[in-house]
């Protein structure tokens, strides 16, 4: 046995516990589950560009008397949301896939795209009402998120041929998006095990409006 | 097959549940309408497996209520409506067993031609069986040779044709019944005893009775999600087996796989978040999406159940592979 | 998270494709049907494969005619009509007022040769010339040699088209058995038989489902005293019943008594001897590890040998045994039957529509007589005990017309010590399920 020490060490922190604590935002409660996927998309992940979105629910309007300084529960908090640019794409609408296969386009041809994120907690409570208040939040966000296009004139190396495929393609896009064929808003839902010996796991879930035909892969 | 029976077409209320047994009906509402059903019944010509299964069909009240609400159905409480069994008149019950008794002869005919074809056929295995068998017999010891002779299957057991006798195909109902017969010796081989799928005739066609139509089905708070879905063009099946509530197909299940594991919620009912990531997973090992959904009206807020339908909202969720 | 679940993903889509290939499991293809030789092949139960099915709905005519003819082999199917051959008929007739003795038996009331008054009083159709292979399991003899066929057995055999049950003259006129006239009678159709014997004597169409079904592939299934919903035992439970099952470790009855008394071990350190004060092992010599694990098994375990033996009246609805079920291979004398092979309770999805909460499955379990592992299999094999369990039942999970079972067992994880077996636990590993999915 060990003998004991007089004084009991102090546990090192991890860097995850100093990063929420350090965060500006650790006064509330759904903050911490918002930097703690952040960090995972960040580092695990290794997406770009991250950002924090607060997004107001339609239904605290109507709540019942939201009073100043009463216990909020995750239910009547508007939902955060986050936004980033993944290395990889994370979804590709089947029929798009197919299109892309018939053009001979591949992901990497392709600018990266922006996605949103939910961060959730396991048990934390969810409803219809809240998937739709962030579904409804997207487009005013998104807009105000538009990448800058990156002009393909910059790789001087330009493959003529493949700049038309391209063309074509966002051309496509742009009518789908119009059409909806293509599935229309999504979303990334993230939710961090934080259960009974939770460890901190952080799971991904693509979320679309409306009925989005499964991929086959 | 093409065509269309009377509408409304009565679906049968029997002990709280919805069933059809007109061939007509079930194959006209699948066509038309998108409703499948499930079909509960055994198969007379296979009754031994459980793959292949036959009349009736069981709706769900879902299935029972859109019907109604569109029209194209009304509710018969069968167990009433059998009371007119009592008050047949005595000309049509008559004319009924005539009826009965000139389709038993045709089919008597039929079966007696496909059974004399059918000896022929296993005469000419049986010669081939022998020959074989007298080449083994050669080769090896007797005893195996018997033993082959002995196992052909007999064939006066099993009477059922190999495509359908049409009888109650609708369509091709012998006109006019040939004179009964009705000797009280019963001549075997003569008239086969038929048990028809369902009691119209003798019984008058349901609908003209009004007394005996009941009120729309009652349906669970998940109908609206399932009335949504299906005006989009999906088939609906019941989903439990699966873990979800509906099995919604892209087109008839006959040969089109799922697409969706479907879940309906209230627009307020709380959801936990692992429901999600569940149902999420749940549907990617299968290769089909979760899609949850819901109403966003409650039934206090509305008329009627149908004013739910057109507030629906769905998401579909997948596994994002990261 | 991503490498492994990747993997577990991976690996739940592989077999997902495999428990698709169950025949039973989806919407057939009836176009098969037309390939099955109903004549020649009655020995062989080969079924077909199952059709190919696309992804989705294209505009090619291609689909559009496999479909139509898909649905015009259904259509055939489910067109085949029902016959009897004059040679083989078996005719009943439907009694709505269950069973009675024949019409004309004044002069036959002094008779003593009755063949067992044991008739169902949930019987409601009869054969008054019983020929055939049914009969030996299914219905009843009366005194006059009419066997009488509850509702769920007439049914089955009319949908199978082995029966053909008439109408009784009282309710249509015309003939009845009498005169030898039952040319004259009607003969019940598909719909009034379900119209008539479907809610009689507790009869549902989940149960007539659960009991066809199993019917159809061979297995020979009874109601059980359960069948009755609303039977009680006739008794109360005597108060000395508890003192016969006095358990070792204080608990309540049941599986549910075992987090009571859990509970009741963490706030009573007077209940153990040595936790509360000491150390957990304790000073002393420990000659080998058995003992220190022995005495580190502080938490109580459940132990199904010991638990409440419960009238099967005892539990519930819906969470009690309806039926009993006998293995093809088991032979049976309707008169005495052995225990059976399986208890199953029947669930309705649109009834009951939670899963079953620890008390009821656990009620349901005690209803069960104690069945534990054996065999020589089970013997070596620790997994395979756990998985069999010392009490057992079926769930029969019916949504609408669609059946599910599922096999629930009382496992006894207490039972298997680890430390006492040589060689550790053997069997694979990913069989400690001590709940499977049949199907």
């Amino acid at each position: 046995m060990v003998p004991q020490q007089t004084e009991s060490p102090s546990l090192e922190l991890s860097a995850l516990t100093k990063l929420i604590d350090s965060s500006s935002a650790s006064g509330r409660p759904l903050a911490a589950t918002t930097i703690q996927i952040l960090h995972n998309l960040q580092h695990q992940h290794l997406w770009t560009s991250l950002q924090i979105h607060d997004i107001s629910t339609p239904s605290n309007a109507t709540g019942m008397g939201n009073i100043e300084g009463s216990i909020s529960t995750a239910f009547d908090t508007p939902p955060t949301l986050i936004s980033g640019i993944p290395p990889h794409r994370v979804y590709t609408h089947p029929d798009e896939q197919l299109f892309m296969l018939e053009k001979g386009i591949q992901e990497d041809d392709l600018q990266p795209e922006r996605l949103f994120v939910i961060p959730t907690a396991q048990g934390q409570p969810w409803s219809l009402r809240r998937m739709a208040a962030v579904f409804d939040a997207l487009p005013s966000l998104e807009s105000s998120q538009r990448e800058p296009v990156i002009s393909t004139e910059a790789t001087d190396t330009v493959d003529s041929e493949k700049a038309k495929k391209l063309d074509e393609y966002y051309e496509r896009k742009g009518h789908a998006r119009v059409t909806k064929e293509w599935g229309t808003k999504r979303v990334l839902l993230a939710m961090v095990n934080k259960g009974m010996g939770g460890e901190g796991t952080v799971v991904y879930y693509i979320v679309q409006e409306g009925e989005v035909k499964p991929r086959q892969n | 097959m093409d065509s269309t029976p009377t509408l409304p077409i009565p679906i049968s209320y029997i002990s709280g549940r919805y069933l059809l047994f007109s061939i007509d009906a079930v194959t006209y509402l699948r066509r038309e309408h998108h409703i499948c059903g499930v079909l509960i019944g055994t198969l007379p010509q296979i009754p031994q497996q459980n793959v292949f299964l036959g009349l009736p069909l069981e709706l769900m009240p879902e299935e029972a209520r859109l019907l109604v609400d569109k029209g194209v159905a009304c509710i018969v409480d069968e167990a009433k409506a059998h009371d007119g069994m009592r008050s047949l008149l005595e000309e049509d019950r008559r004319q009924y067993l005539r009826e009965l008794e000139s389709q038993g002869q045709h089919a008597m005919r039929i079966l007696a031609d496909r059974k004399e074809q059918q000896r022929e056929q296993t005469l000419r295995k049986l010669d081939e069986k022998k020959a074989k068998a007298q080449a083994a017999e050669v080769a090896k010891s007797a005893a195996g040779a018997e033993a082959a002779a002995s196992s052909v299957p007999s064939p006066a057991e099993k009477d059922g044709p190999n495509s359908t006798l049409d009888i109650f195909g609708g369509d091709d109902k012998p006109s006019s019944p040939s004179p009964a017969t009705l000797t009280n010796t019963p001549t075997p081989q003569q008239v086969m005893g038929i048990t028809p799928a369902t009691s119209y005739p003798p019984l008058p066609h349901p609908a003209s009775l009004a007394c005996e139509l009941l009120s729309k089905p009652d349906v669970p708070l998940s109908y609206p999600v399932f009335a949504h879905l299906h005006s989009h063009g999906y088939f609906l099946s019941p989903g439990l087996r699966f873990g979800c509530q509906y099995v919604a197909y892209p087109g008839d299940p006959l040969r089109f796989h799922s697409h969706f594991l479907v879940v309906s919620a209230e627009w307020d009912q709380e959801i936990d978040i692992m429901d999600i990531v569940n149902g999420g997973r749940l549907g990617t090992g299968v290769k089909k999406g979760f899609l949850l959904g819901g109403p966003q009206k409650r039934r206090d807020e509305v008329d009627a159940e149908a004013d739910r339908i057109d507030t629906v909202r769905t998401f579909s969720i997948e596994w994002a592979g990261m | 998270m991503a490498d492994a679940d990747e993997d577990a993903i991976r690996g739940t889509a592989v077999q997902a494709t495999q428990i698709e290939t169950d025949l039973s499991d989806e919407t057939q293809d009836f176009r098969l049907l037309n390939h099955l030789n109903f004549l020649t092949d009655t020995s062989s139960s080969s079924l077909p494969r199952r059709g190919e099915k696309d992804f989705e709905p294209n505009p090619t005519e291609f689909q559009a005619d496999v479909l139509s003819s898909s649905r015009q082999a259904m259509h055939n199917a489910l067109a085949y009509p029902r016959l009897h051959n004059p040679k083989n008929q078996v005719i009943a007739f439907y009694a709505p007022d269950g069973p009675a003795p024949p019409p004309n038996v004044e002069q036959d009331t002094g008779k003593t040769t009755g063949r067992g008054a044991s008739v169902s009083p949930d019987a409601c159709v009869y054969v008054p010339n019983p020929k055939g292979q049914y009969f030996k399991t299914m219905g009843q003899a009366d005194r006059w040699g009419r066997i009488w066929l509850l509702p769920e057995e007439a049914l089955y055999l009319l949908e199978r088209g082995s029966l053909d049950i008439r109408w009784p003259a009282e309710v249509t006129g015309g003939g009845g058995e009498e005169g030898a006239d039952h040319e004259l009678s009607i003969p019940m159709s598909l719909q009034a038989a379900y119209a008539r014997l479907m809610g009689r004597g507790g009869l549902t169409l989940e149960r007539f489902s659960v009991f066809t079904g199993l019917r159809r592939i061979g297995y020979s299934i009874y109601r059980a005293p359960g069948w009755d919903d609303l039977a009680e035992v006739a008794a109360p439970a005597d108060e000395n019943r508890k003192d016969a099952y006095t358990q070792p470790l204080r608990r309540g009855p049941g599986l549910a008594g075992i987090l009571g008394s859990l509970f009741d071990w963490i706030h009573d350190p007077t209940s153990t001897s040595s936790t509360a004060a000491g150390p957990v092992v304790g000073c002393g010599i420990h000659r080998n590890y058995a003992d220190v694990y022995r005495k580190l098994a502080l938490i109580p375990w459940y132990d199904p040998t010991l638990a409440t033996e419960r009238d099967a009246l005892d539990t519930p609805a819906p969470f009690r045994v309806i039926f009993h079920v006998y293995k093809p291979s088991t032979s049976i004398k309707k008169s005495a039957r052995p225990p059976p092979d399986f208890r199953i309770a029947v669930i309705n999805t649109r009834e009951q529509t939670t899963a079953p909460t620890l008390p009821q499955l656990g009620a349901l379990l005690e209803s069960t007589p104690l069945d534990p592992p054996h065999g020589e299999k089970m013997e070596r094999q620790m997994y395979m005990r756990l998985r069999h369990g010392y009490r057992n039942v079926i769930l029969a999970v019916v949504d609408q017309g669609v059946t599910s079972f599922l096999r629930v067992a009382d496992a006894a994880f207490g039972k298997e010590k680890l430390y006492e077996s040589k060689n550790g636990p053997s069997g694979p590993k990913n069989s400690g399920n001590y709940r499977k999915k049949k199907r």
